[in-house]
């Protein structure tokens, strides 16, 4: 018998002017049964409150859900509140709408992964598990 | 214990980060007697309330409410917001955050969200120690909301200065007010969700019941965080009860919880010298109890592997 692995934590968020919440609460309740801890922010968040919830929760992972078009937007806001506030080691994980002309822009900006539209849940939490822990400091 | 040297020392020159970190190690039960260590034991004047009532009767909402209420007193405010962990799976979905109005850019305000394991009345593990650390950053107010708690649920109370127990219009007749467990100890018992039919006459019978002849007076209000009523006048009586003092909180369920937890470590540590009883109780030749009593000598009697 050992010690039960570590919970990892990610925090769900959407930013912005977007309502569309019904996928991301799936992939918070796929997530919660695969083990995570899942801080679940909610909707019309700012980038500099996901930011703050970040840091305050501590959290090893990010999950970020735009459906709204302003991923171009918010997400570099996001990433580089994160670098300025020291959150450089938290992992971005972006999910929803996102057009794949925009996804290589992404990942260059440094998201770790797009997830689109009927991805299994198991794809995201086997991505996260496989997935090197998080070092702070 | 050199390795959480330099986190201390940047929780001691209030680094919200460190902060942050610090209870990421509490709740994982790691370096958990260097932090004992290190934080004073008596950290100071901070109120810590506490918020508890069944899941869904607004406990986060009406905890996001006071945050504003606090500070626009001009006091800073801490949140422990406990949401319980997945039994089958170690899970969670911690929610509560998303029902507080966010304060990005007030350092006065901190919101963390902590799981409470089945079973431990709706608390995190090592709560008075995260409580403890909040204290020392120093917080003016820490609000600890529990998980949605039931009847029996009443640990929280040793932990806290100041018990509110929400309650709701409808949720039971008279007789229910009458039961033994959170309602017997709360020091404040809020009718929330006011604004919904039935809230008067349940607040009058939560007034009779807990306010008979010779009781300890509780204070009974109404309040609808929606509606924005009460707020102020629930944080009033909040402040103007007396800080419960540290002898009072010397007790022995404390004590119980303490055991409880240390051999809930060493039964996570000591895998070695319990493997050939649980060995034999898997093959089914000792039956639960009587594996129970053999584990118990073993963790007593052995050394930690680590």
């Amino acid at each position: 018998m050992t010690l039960q692995p570590q919970p990892v934590r990610i925090i769900l968020a959407k930013v912005g002017l977007d309502g569309h919440d019904r996928g991301i609460r799936v992939v918070a309740r796929g997530l919660r049964d695969a083990g995570f801890h899942v801080i679940y922010a909610g909707l019309w968040q700012t980038p500099e409150a996901v930011v703050r919830a970040v840091a305050d929760e501590d959290a090893d992972w990010l999950g970020l859900s735009l459906l709204s078009g302003s991923h171009m937007t918010q997400v570099p806001r996001v990433l580089e509140l994160l670098l300025r506030t020291d959150l450089g080691h938290v992992g971005v994980i972006v999910g929803g709408i996102i057009p794949p002309g925009d996804v290589p822009k992404l990942l260059e900006l440094g998201v770790v992964r797009v997830f689109g539209p009927g991805t299994p849940l198991g794809e995201i939490s086997d991505f996260l598990r496989e997935q090197p822990r998080r070092v702070h400091d | 214990m050199s390795t959480i040297e330099p986190l201390l020392e940047r929780f001691r020159r209030r680094d919200r980060t460190a902060l942050a970190r610090l209870l990421t190690l509490i709740a994982r039960g790691e370096q958990r007697e260097a932090i004992r260590a290190a934080l004073p034991r008596d950290p100071g004047p901070s109120r810590v309330v506490a918020v508890t009532g069944n899941g869904g009767v607004g406990k986060s909402t009406l905890v996001g409410q006071l945050i504003g209420v606090v500070r626009g007193r001009g006091r800073t405010v801490a949140v422990l917001a406990c949401d319980p962990e997945s039994p089958l799976t170690g899970g969670a979905l911690l929610g509560d955050r998303a029902r507080m109005p966010g304060h990005p850019e007030d350092p006065g305000v901190f919101i963390r969200s902590v799981t409470a394991p089945e079973g431990h009345e709706g608390i995190a593990d090592d709560i008075d120690l995260m409580i403890r650390s909040l204290k020392a950053f120093p917080f003016d107010v820490v609000l600890v909301e529990t998980a949605g708690a039931g009847q029996g649920d009443t640990a929280v109370r040793d932990l806290v200065d100041v018990l509110v127990l929400l309650v709701q219009p409808e949720a039971g007749d008279e007789l229910q007010w009458q039961k033994a467990g959170l309602l017997e100890v709360a020091d404040v018992v809020v009718v929330h969700k006011a604004d919904l039919p039935g809230a008067e006459r349940t607040e009058s019978e939560v007034r009779d019941l807990l306010n008979l002849p010779g009781c300890r007076p509780v204070p009974v209000l109404r309040a609808s965080s929606g509606r924005g009523w009460g707020l102020d006048e629930l944080w009033g009586v909040v402040e103007s009860l007396p800080t419960r003092r540290p002898e009072e909180r010397h007790d022995r369920r404390a004590l119980l919880r303490l055991v409880q937890q240390q051999l809930a470590d060493r039964f996570g540590q000591m895998s070695i010298a319990v493997a050939p009883v649980l060995e034999r109780w898997s093959r089914r030749e000792v039956d639960d109890r009587e594996a129970a009593d053999e584990v118990l000598k073993a963790l007593i009697e052995g050394r930690t592997e680590r």
